[in-house]
């Protein structure tokens, strides 16, 4: 029996991945987000059973089944997180926690590109450190 | 010019699938989707055309196309859909297609379990969060897609990249020129054995895919792996059941 060509495989699985690649860069729904990047499992994995057909051992399969683990393991903290997010903001979309990078960097809101930041610091062009951790506890003043 | 002409079997569907993603994104404006349906069958039949020669087995060959292109088409109905649950149903399809591709490739385990583990457990359970959280079908946010102009460029340009390397590689069979074949990929040694617990391998390659040889290589070749997976998977179900109730209501 002959096998289909190798190179075909290896071909649908690249458009696979890259198809994954966009929508995981395009959608803004988290769970769209995170079935994206199922769709760029499902490119390796077809890969790895193409070579594992040629090549005539089982190892490809074997490698398949542990993708097939973690993809598991991801889906379920993903489902996770994702509740956690919508009972805090009750909406799915990504854009919404655009908002936990550090402080003086701009807030990504969608749109286009994402807005500049204003340079009305005089001081903008110099290198600076970025506050970290909590601010102190201001003392108690005796009155 | 020359350069484009002679690489135009990898060109032509690279643009056309390219302008057919691009067109059919969801957008705040009216999509044209009878033009980028267009441009999607006219870059899956070059690609077939190009890319996918037969081997010479009709029937093999008549069902690598079927699988394939209801892979490539439901992934791509999947991205640019804006309706999220009919988002995941595009997924399972495209999941049940690469089963079938899984079956090709004589892993008919492999294709079961990825069926019962993806459609019967993942889709569900998304679907489940998309119904609770969507109520009203497709929201705001689904109608805009973040870039996509620079999304779909960048991911193009990586997926022609791939294909001009796989190209250029001229496959295993020896039709590339004596250059390129020095990124052949090598068969392992028959005598390599992973850890102690390795037997043998099986010399018969009629028997890939059954469970017998998947077994035996799962449990002693790649035994410690197989303990590391089990280990990940409790932690995982730790982690998500750590992440996911709500303390402040008192559910854990």
């Amino acid at each position: 029996m002959t096998s289909t060509a190798l190179e075909s495989q290896l071909v649908v699985g690249a458009i696979l991945f890259a198809l994954g690649m966009i929508g995981f860069l395009t959608r803004r729904n988290l769970i769209l987000i995170v079935l994206s990047t199922e769709l760029m499992l499902h490119g390796v994995s077809l890969n790895l059973t193409a070579f594992g057909r040629y090549h005539g051992n089982p190892q490809g399969q074997v490698f398949t089944i542990f993708v097939l683990t973690i993809a598991a393991c991801e889906a379920g903290l993903a489902l996770s997180l994702i509740l956690t997010l919508y009972q805090r903001r009750k909406s799915l979309d990504v854009f919404l926690w655009g908002n936990l990078g550090e402080d003086d960097l701009p807030v990504f809101s969608g749109g286009g590109l994402p807005p500049q930041p204003k340079s009305a610091d005089p001081n903008a062009g110099l290198p600076h450190l970025t506050p970290a951790g909590s601010a102190p506890a201001t003392p108690v003043t005796k009155t | 010019m020359k350069w484009i002409m002679e690489n135009g079997t990898v060109l032509i569907p690279l643009v056309l699938g390219w302008l057919a993603v691009w067109l059919l994104l969801p957008r705040e404006k009216a999509r044209s989707r009878v033009l980028g349906s267009l441009f999607a069958l006219g870059a899956l039949l070059a690609l077939q055309v190009a890319l996918l020669p037969p081997a010479g087995n009709f029937v093999r060959d008549a069902m690598f196309y079927l699988f394939s292109s209801a892979a490539i088409l439901s992934g791509g109905l999947m991205i640019t859909d804006r309706n999220p649950v009919f988002a995941a149903l595009w997924f399972a399809l495209s999941t049940l297609a690469v089963c079938g591709l899984f079956l090709l490739n004589s892993a008919p385990f492999l294709s079961a379990a990825t069926i019962i583990v993806y459609a019967g457990a993942i889709i569900v359970t998304f679907l489940f969060v998309i119904m609770l959280a969507q109520q009203s079908g497709a929201a705001n946010y689904d109608h805009r897609p973040v870039q996509p102009m620079m999304a779909s460029v960048l991911s193009f340009v990586l997926l022609g990249a791939l294909l001009f390397a796989l190209q250029e590689w001229g496959g295993i069979d020896g039709k590339a020129s004596d250059e390129a074949q020095t990124g052949q990929f090598v068969a392992l040694d028959a005598k390599t054995n992973a850890n102690l617990f390795s037997q043998p391998p099986n010399s018969n390659k009629t028997e890939i895919g059954s469970m017998r040889v998947l077994g035996r290589s799962l449990f002693s070749d790649y035994l410690y792996v197989v303990e590391l997976a089990g280990t990940v998977l409790l932690i995982a179900t730790i982690g998500a059941i750590a992440i996911a109730p709500r303390r402040s209501q008192g559910t854990l």
